[in-house]
Protein backbone atom coordinates (compact mmCIF):
# COMPACT_ATOMS: atom_id res chain seq x y z
CA UNK A 1 0.00 0.00 0.00
CA UNK A 2 1.17 3.33 -0.46
CA UNK A 3 1.71 5.39 2.32
CA UNK A 4 -0.24 8.52 2.90
CA UNK A 5 0.46 11.39 1.38
CA UNK A 6 0.85 14.80 3.62
CA UNK A 7 1.35 18.67 3.46
CA UNK A 8 1.96 18.88 7.27
CA UNK A 9 1.99 16.99 10.00
CA UNK A 10 -1.50 17.11 10.22
CA UNK A 11 -2.84 15.36 7.84
CA UNK A 12 -1.28 12.03 9.12
CA UNK A 13 -1.87 13.07 13.44
CA UNK A 14 -3.79 9.24 14.43
CA UNK A 15 -4.43 8.39 10.86
CA UNK A 16 -3.81 4.95 10.63
CA UNK A 17 -2.47 2.81 8.15
CA UNK A 18 -5.91 1.81 6.83
CA UNK A 19 -8.17 3.65 5.38
CA UNK A 20 -11.63 4.12 7.12
CA UNK A 21 -13.67 5.52 4.73
CA UNK A 22 -14.92 8.34 7.20
CA UNK A 23 -18.37 9.77 6.33
CA UNK A 24 -18.73 13.29 8.31
CA UNK A 25 -22.07 13.31 10.48
CA UNK A 26 -22.80 16.82 10.07
CA UNK A 27 -25.80 16.90 12.72
CA UNK A 28 -23.72 19.19 15.00
CA UNK A 29 -24.27 22.06 12.52
CA UNK A 30 -27.90 21.35 11.84
CA UNK A 31 -30.66 23.47 12.68
CA UNK A 32 -31.78 26.89 12.21
CA UNK A 33 -28.99 29.53 13.50
CA UNK A 34 -29.94 33.37 14.23
CA UNK A 35 -27.36 35.66 14.25
CA UNK A 36 -26.98 36.74 17.80
CA UNK A 37 -26.73 40.24 17.01
CA UNK A 38 -30.36 41.43 16.07
CA UNK A 39 -29.27 44.26 14.72
CA UNK A 40 -26.85 42.35 12.41
CA UNK A 41 -26.63 44.53 8.49
CA UNK A 42 -24.79 41.11 7.60
CA UNK A 43 -26.73 37.96 7.73
CA UNK A 44 -29.44 37.32 9.68
CA UNK A 45 -29.88 33.39 9.74
CA UNK A 46 -28.25 30.31 8.50
CA UNK A 47 -30.52 27.15 7.88
CA UNK A 48 -28.49 24.10 7.90
CA UNK A 49 -30.12 21.03 6.89
CA UNK A 50 -29.06 17.25 5.53
CA UNK A 51 -30.78 14.88 3.29
CA UNK A 52 -29.98 11.97 5.35
CA UNK A 53 -27.28 9.18 5.37
CA UNK A 54 -24.31 9.88 3.20
CA UNK A 55 -23.10 12.84 5.11
CA UNK A 56 -24.49 15.30 2.96
CA UNK A 57 -25.66 18.77 3.72
CA UNK A 58 -27.08 21.88 2.63
CA UNK A 59 -27.03 25.93 3.69
CA UNK A 60 -30.09 28.01 3.21
CA UNK A 61 -29.18 31.61 3.95
CA UNK A 62 -30.66 35.15 5.07
CA UNK A 63 -29.10 38.19 4.56
CA UNK A 64 -29.78 41.42 6.81
CA UNK A 65 -32.32 43.70 4.93
CA UNK A 66 -35.28 46.19 5.19
CA UNK A 67 -38.30 45.41 5.43
CA UNK A 68 -37.64 41.71 5.33
CA UNK A 69 -34.53 39.25 5.08
CA UNK A 70 -33.38 38.44 1.98
CA UNK A 71 -33.38 34.59 0.56
CA UNK A 72 -30.53 34.16 -0.85
CA UNK A 73 -31.63 30.25 -1.03
CA UNK A 74 -30.49 26.88 -0.76
CA UNK A 75 -26.52 25.34 -1.72
CA UNK A 76 -24.85 22.54 -1.29
CA UNK A 77 -22.87 22.55 1.88
CA UNK A 78 -19.03 20.71 2.58
CA UNK A 79 -18.46 19.76 6.24
CA UNK A 80 -15.31 18.86 7.78
CA UNK A 81 -14.21 17.40 10.90
CA UNK A 82 -11.91 18.41 13.61
CA UNK A 83 -8.99 15.89 12.50
CA UNK A 84 -8.46 13.45 9.41
CA UNK A 85 -9.44 10.54 12.14
CA UNK A 86 -13.06 12.16 13.38
CA UNK A 87 -15.99 11.98 11.56
CA UNK A 88 -18.21 14.84 13.99
CA UNK A 89 -18.77 17.93 11.90
CA UNK A 90 -17.15 21.16 13.30
CA UNK A 91 -17.26 23.17 10.44
CA UNK A 92 -18.27 24.11 6.75
CA UNK A 93 -18.27 25.65 3.67
CA UNK A 94 -20.72 27.15 1.58
CA UNK A 95 -20.19 29.14 -2.28
CA UNK A 96 -23.10 31.52 -3.26
CA UNK A 97 -22.81 32.91 -6.74
CA UNK A 98 -24.92 35.85 -6.40
CA UNK A 99 -24.62 37.21 -9.77
CA UNK A 100 -23.22 40.54 -9.35
CA UNK A 101 -21.18 39.00 -6.41
CA UNK A 102 -19.89 35.37 -5.03
CA UNK A 103 -19.62 34.69 -1.31
CA UNK A 104 -17.64 31.97 0.25
CA UNK A 105 -18.78 30.98 4.04
CA UNK A 106 -16.30 29.78 5.54
CA UNK A 107 -17.97 28.35 9.17
CA UNK A 108 -16.97 26.45 12.61
CA UNK A 109 -18.51 25.92 15.60
CA UNK A 110 -17.58 27.05 18.73
CA UNK A 111 -18.51 25.96 21.73
CA UNK A 112 -22.55 26.53 21.27
CA UNK A 113 -22.36 29.13 18.76
CA UNK A 114 -21.77 28.90 15.05
CA UNK A 115 -19.46 31.49 14.01
CA UNK A 116 -19.79 32.66 10.02
CA UNK A 117 -17.00 34.40 8.04
CA UNK A 118 -18.48 35.89 4.93
CA UNK A 119 -15.58 36.15 2.43
CA UNK A 120 -17.49 38.74 -0.65
CA UNK A 121 -16.18 39.79 -4.17
CA UNK A 122 -18.35 42.30 -6.21
CA UNK A 123 -18.63 41.21 -10.08
CA UNK A 124 -21.20 44.04 -11.16
CA UNK A 125 -18.56 46.72 -11.97
CA UNK A 126 -20.21 48.77 -8.97
CA UNK A 127 -16.47 49.40 -7.44
CA UNK A 128 -17.37 47.90 -4.12
CA UNK A 129 -14.53 46.52 -2.24
CA UNK A 130 -14.22 42.81 -1.87
CA UNK A 131 -15.00 42.31 1.97
CA UNK A 132 -14.78 40.72 4.89
CA UNK A 133 -17.38 40.24 7.40
CA UNK A 134 -18.35 37.80 10.73
CA UNK A 135 -21.20 36.82 12.30
CA UNK A 136 -22.33 34.79 15.26
CA UNK A 137 -25.33 32.48 15.64
CA UNK A 138 -27.29 30.09 17.95
CA UNK A 139 -29.82 28.07 17.79
CA UNK A 140 -32.84 29.55 20.04
CA UNK B 1 -24.98 51.71 -15.39
CA UNK B 2 -26.05 48.44 -13.38
CA UNK B 3 -28.53 48.63 -10.90
CA UNK B 4 -26.89 47.29 -7.62
CA UNK B 5 -27.75 44.05 -5.57
CA UNK B 6 -28.01 43.94 -2.25
CA UNK B 7 -28.38 40.95 -0.49
CA UNK B 8 -27.56 42.25 3.09
CA UNK B 9 -27.59 46.10 4.00
CA UNK B 10 -23.92 45.94 5.07
CA UNK B 11 -23.18 45.92 1.08
CA UNK B 12 -24.67 49.00 0.73
CA UNK B 13 -21.85 52.16 0.64
CA UNK B 14 -22.49 55.12 3.23
CA UNK B 15 -23.80 58.03 2.44
CA UNK B 16 -21.18 60.07 0.49
CA UNK B 17 -18.98 57.45 -0.15
CA UNK B 18 -17.33 56.60 -2.84
CA UNK B 19 -16.47 53.26 -3.90
CA UNK B 20 -13.18 52.35 -3.71
CA UNK B 21 -12.86 50.62 -6.80
CA UNK B 22 -10.57 47.82 -5.51
CA UNK B 23 -8.52 47.34 -2.57
CA UNK B 24 -4.78 49.98 -3.04
CA UNK B 25 -3.47 48.76 0.30
CA UNK B 26 -2.31 45.76 1.54
CA UNK B 27 0.11 46.72 4.36
CA UNK B 28 -1.93 45.28 6.87
CA UNK B 29 -1.55 41.41 5.03
CA UNK B 30 2.17 42.03 3.25
CA UNK B 31 5.28 39.84 5.18
CA UNK B 32 6.45 36.96 7.13
CA UNK B 33 4.14 35.30 9.32
CA UNK B 34 4.97 32.77 11.91
CA UNK B 35 2.62 30.49 13.87
CA UNK B 36 2.25 31.08 17.39
CA UNK B 37 2.62 27.62 17.93
CA UNK B 38 5.75 26.38 17.87
CA UNK B 39 4.34 23.09 17.94
CA UNK B 40 1.95 23.38 15.68
CA UNK B 41 1.50 20.52 13.57
CA UNK B 42 -0.78 22.41 11.02
CA UNK B 43 0.94 26.02 8.93
CA UNK B 44 4.36 26.70 10.23
CA UNK B 45 4.48 30.25 8.61
CA UNK B 46 3.08 32.41 5.91
CA UNK B 47 4.82 35.18 3.15
CA UNK B 48 2.20 37.10 2.04
CA UNK B 49 3.72 39.22 -0.76
CA UNK B 50 3.41 41.31 -3.79
CA UNK B 51 0.62 43.99 -5.44
CA UNK B 52 -2.78 44.59 -5.52
CA UNK B 53 -2.81 42.75 -8.75
CA UNK B 54 -0.73 40.15 -7.88
CA UNK B 55 -0.93 39.07 -4.21
CA UNK B 56 0.13 36.02 -3.68
CA UNK B 57 0.46 33.23 -0.44
CA UNK B 58 3.48 30.92 0.03
CA UNK B 59 2.77 28.71 3.10
CA UNK B 60 4.94 25.90 4.55
CA UNK B 61 3.33 23.17 6.08
CA UNK B 62 4.71 21.76 9.81
CA UNK B 63 6.62 18.67 9.22
CA UNK B 64 10.11 16.89 10.59
CA UNK B 65 13.05 17.38 9.89
CA UNK B 66 11.89 20.17 7.38
CA UNK B 67 9.07 22.12 6.85
CA UNK B 68 7.39 21.39 3.66
CA UNK B 69 7.23 24.41 0.84
CA UNK B 70 4.19 24.54 -0.13
CA UNK B 71 5.09 26.87 -3.24
CA UNK B 72 3.07 30.04 -4.13
CA UNK B 73 -0.87 30.50 -4.82
CA UNK B 74 -2.73 33.39 -5.60
CA UNK B 75 -4.57 35.35 -2.90
CA UNK B 76 -7.54 37.62 -2.91
CA UNK B 77 -7.58 40.00 -0.50
CA UNK B 78 -10.63 41.77 1.57
CA UNK B 79 -11.35 44.70 3.26
CA UNK B 80 -13.22 45.34 6.64
CA UNK B 81 -16.25 47.04 4.13
CA UNK B 82 -17.50 48.00 0.59
CA UNK B 83 -15.75 51.56 1.30
CA UNK B 84 -12.28 50.42 1.79
CA UNK B 85 -9.82 50.35 -0.06
CA UNK B 86 -7.33 48.63 2.94
CA UNK B 87 -7.20 44.56 2.74
CA UNK B 88 -7.65 42.72 5.95
CA UNK B 89 -8.13 39.54 5.32
CA UNK B 90 -7.47 36.87 2.08
CA UNK B 91 -8.59 34.34 0.88
CA UNK B 92 -6.51 31.63 -1.14
CA UNK B 93 -6.56 27.61 -2.34
CA UNK B 94 -3.37 25.07 -2.69
CA UNK B 95 -4.35 21.82 -4.79
CA UNK B 96 -2.16 19.12 -3.92
CA UNK B 97 -3.26 16.51 -5.98
CA UNK B 98 -4.40 14.44 -2.95
CA UNK B 99 -5.45 17.13 -1.46
CA UNK B 100 -6.96 20.94 -1.80
CA UNK B 101 -6.87 23.39 1.24
CA UNK B 102 -8.63 26.51 0.75
CA UNK B 103 -7.45 29.01 3.50
CA UNK B 104 -9.14 32.17 4.53
CA UNK B 105 -7.88 34.36 6.82
CA UNK B 106 -8.11 37.54 8.47
CA UNK B 107 -6.51 40.12 10.92
CA UNK B 108 -7.32 41.02 14.27
CA UNK B 109 -5.15 43.45 16.39
CA UNK B 110 -1.74 42.63 14.43
CA UNK B 111 -2.85 38.78 14.66
CA UNK B 112 -3.52 36.63 11.76
CA UNK B 113 -6.44 34.36 12.47
CA UNK B 114 -6.48 31.30 9.59
CA UNK B 115 -9.14 29.00 8.85
CA UNK B 116 -8.17 26.03 6.91
CA UNK B 117 -10.57 23.99 4.91
CA UNK B 118 -8.87 20.78 3.54
CA UNK B 119 -10.39 17.75 1.35
CA UNK B 120 -8.68 14.70 0.66
CA UNK B 121 -8.89 13.21 -2.69
CA UNK B 122 -7.26 10.07 -2.80
CA UNK B 123 -9.11 7.67 -1.45
CA UNK B 124 -7.26 7.22 2.05
CA UNK B 125 -10.27 7.39 4.20
CA UNK B 126 -9.36 9.94 5.91
CA UNK B 127 -11.60 12.53 7.23
CA UNK B 128 -12.00 15.99 4.98
CA UNK B 129 -10.67 18.81 8.20
CA UNK B 130 -11.05 22.24 9.80
CA UNK B 131 -8.21 23.96 11.18
CA UNK B 132 -7.74 26.97 12.46
CA UNK B 133 -4.29 28.95 13.55
CA UNK B 134 -2.88 32.03 15.03
CA UNK B 135 0.02 33.79 13.43
CA UNK B 136 2.19 36.95 14.27
CA UNK B 137 4.65 39.05 12.18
Amino acid sequence: MEPLRASRARDLAGAGPEPANRIIDPSPLLGSWVNFDAASRGLSRVVVTSPGAGGGMTVRTFGACSPAPVDWGEVAGSPFADGVTLSAAVGFTAFYDLGGMTVMLASYLNKRLLVVDAYTRFHDGSGRAAYFARDHFHLP
Amino acid sequence: MQAVTLMRAEERLPDGAAAPGRISDLSALLGTWFNTDKQTGGIARMVLAGTPEDFTVHAFGAASPELLDWGTAPAVAYAASVASPAGMAFSGVYDFGFLETSLAAYTKSGILVLDTFNVFKDGSGRSNYFSREFFHR
